[in-house]
């Protein structure tokens, strides 16, 4: 009965999306029953327009800033936190994650009054602050689960042995906590190019994928929503899915050789 | 291990965590003790005025409609908590104790990182007058006219933001049902414990702080969502969240949105230390015991 239930349960989560996807293929603006059959129209209309096409744009390099920064950051906080003990570890771990706690719309509010009081003009850079404030703590958790089973022995023989501590890093942490790297940024990227609720505040004249979706959605119930909406699903889904295998990959070959 | 090598260890583990500190405190706790400051100054004529003045408190709380904002807010937060939690149990149940691999919770994941907006259309397209419920049950004959409480109404709201908390809720669940040992559930069986006495007395009690932590964060998280109620709330759906948004967005005021924010965040604080004290009150909490 559990078994059944669970498969209702993951219905439910995907039955919108899969009804959004299903209209998006529709020949006729019709959003309902009976289905009139198959056409591409609807993606061609959103090909061609330009402001969607910008606002992609804008999201894919938005999304690629706000994952380089949140993994350099992202890793040496991990890393930190592995050697921390006691109250400052408890208080770093909880500052870390606090970001997210909070509804988006405090931590949207908070920077546009730090950018007008500093005199920032908003733009794609405010907005790349403004993601990778909301992804670092996801990065960290994800990198945490990783290097709490770090064996820092490992890093003490390679200096024993006569490594520096750059030799050390790159030799021996960067190999092992690779994988989980690399899954946690792309994850960093998927969502910041779903980020909405922040980003509002913090994007001034500039517009993202997310913010284009909003605007198309006041207007009206369109069914290029629906291709665009489509779109932006299947790249993030596609994305984590991608990341989820190299991570996969990575430990199984390292088993493989352990063996 | 020498006391200088634990000295360097720590040192070191400072220097890795500083520059994301720097970052949290520059761009995290200095503009929340901002958005502190800004809620005593002064909006006049599009400019801001830096006062120490308490005016924007005793406004929103002097306002009768502050209060039905906010309480309405609480209440989708409420509802949502309170489905999420119970609807997404008997999945973290599953997937902690029957599941060996993490396939299907990763499937329940990626559906939480992927689409945000994409969800709340989705639902105006399905509940809508036009939407597929409604035409459907029209062509099946069962109604002649639209059902118009479907959409622009608490239920679509609390429906959507269900949907959207359900994955985040499982994941807190899950990872506190990874504390309760499966070994502690099979001797409570071979003990003789009916299926509802493991609930009660063992998942119940050793998964406590994680399922009350679980309801706060997605009540705190759905009480302060400012877009699903705004577009599928309708006009009763009005909450303190968009409120305190619509000042921040078109030309409003800042430090009284400022304010409201902090309301709205002492409101969550009070909420959770009722709700814990409700469930000491109700003997629903176990005892000490059970959290050394």
């Amino acid at each position: 009965m559990l078994r059944a239930y669970i498969w209702i349960y993951v219905a439910f989560l995907y039955a919108p999306m899969a009804i959004i996807t299903l209209f998006s293929f529709h020949s006729s603006p019709s959003l309902t029953f009976p289905f009139e059959g198959f056409s591409l129209r609807w993606y061609e209309k959103i090909f061609s327009d330009a402001n969607f096409m910008h606002s992609l744009w804008n999201s894919v390099i938005v999304g690629a800033a706000a994952a380089a920064v949140t993994t350099v950051l992202g890793s040496l906080a991990a890393l930190g936190l592995a050697r921390m003990k006691g109250k400052t570890k408890a208080v770093f771990g909880l500052l870390a994650f606090a970001p997210v706690g909070l509804p988006g719309l405090f931590l949207g509010i908070s920077l546009v009054i730090l950018y007008a009081q500093i005199g920032l003009p908003r733009s794609l850079f405010t907005i790349v602050i403004a993601h990778v404030l909301f992804t670092i703590p996801f990065f960290i958790e994800t990198m945490r689960s990783r290097v709490e089973y770090f064996d820092l022995g490992l890093e003490e023989a390679a200096r024993d042995l006569g490594a520096g501590p750059l030799r050390t890093f790159w030799l021996v942490t960067l190999p092992i906590i690779a994988p989980t790297i690399a899954g946690a940024a792309i994850l960093a990227f998927a969502l910041s190019f779903d980020e909405f609720i922040i980003t509002v505040f913090v994007s001034g004249n500039e517009t993202t994928l997310p913010l284009l979706i909003w605007s198309m959605m006041r207007r009206a119930v369109s069914p290029d929503i629906n291709a665009a909406s489509v779109l932006s699903l299947s790249l993030s889904i596609g994305l984590i899915l991608i990341g989820g295998l190299i991570v996969w990959y990575q430990r199984r070959k390292a088993i493989g050789s352990r063996a | 291990m020498a006391a200088d090598a634990v000295d360097r260890k720590k040192i070191v583990g400072a220097a890795l965590a500083a520059p994301t500190f720097l970052f949290l405190l520059v761009f995290f706790l200095i503009p929340t003790g901002l958005l502190f400051v800004y809620s005593f100054w002064l909006a006049k004529s599009f400019a801001l005025i830096p006062a120490l003045s308490l005016d924007n408190y005793t406004r929103a709380l002097s306002s009768w409609g502050f209060y039905a904002l906010t309480l309405s807010g609480l209440k989708n937060g409420f509802w949502t908590a309170a489905f999420s939690v119970v609807l997404s149990f008997p999945a973290a149940y599953y997937i902690v104790y029957r599941t060996r691999g993490n396939l299907l919770f990763y499937i329940i994941l990626v559906s939480w990182f992927s689409s945000y907006l994409v969800r709340i259309y989705a639902w105006r397209v399905i509940l809508g007058s036009n939407g597929l419920i409604n035409t459907t049950l029209i062509q099946l004959g069962l109604i002649s006219q639209p059902l118009e409480i479907l959409l622009f109404s608490p239920f679509a709201t609390i429906l959507t933001l269900v949907h959207i908390m359900l994955p985040f809720t499982l994941l807190l669940l899950v990872s506190s049902l990874r504390d309760v040992k499966a070994e502690y559930i099979e001797a409570a069986k071979d003990l003789g414990a009916s299926q509802f006495e493991v609930f009660r007395k063992v998942i119940l009690p050793m998964s406590y702080k994680g399922l009350v932590g679980a309801f706060m964060f997605t009540f705190v998280l759905a009480a302060g969502d400012y877009v699903t109620p705004q577009f599928l709330g309708g006009r009763d759906g009005m909450t303190t969240g968009i409120m305190i948004s619509n000042q921040f967005r078109s030309s409003g005021n800042w430090p009284f949105g400022a304010a409201m924010a902090f309301l709205l965040l002492a409101t969550f604080l009070v909420v959770y230390f009722l709700f814990v004290q409700l469930l000491n009150l109700l003997k629903l909490a176990p005892g000490r015991r059970f959290h050394d």
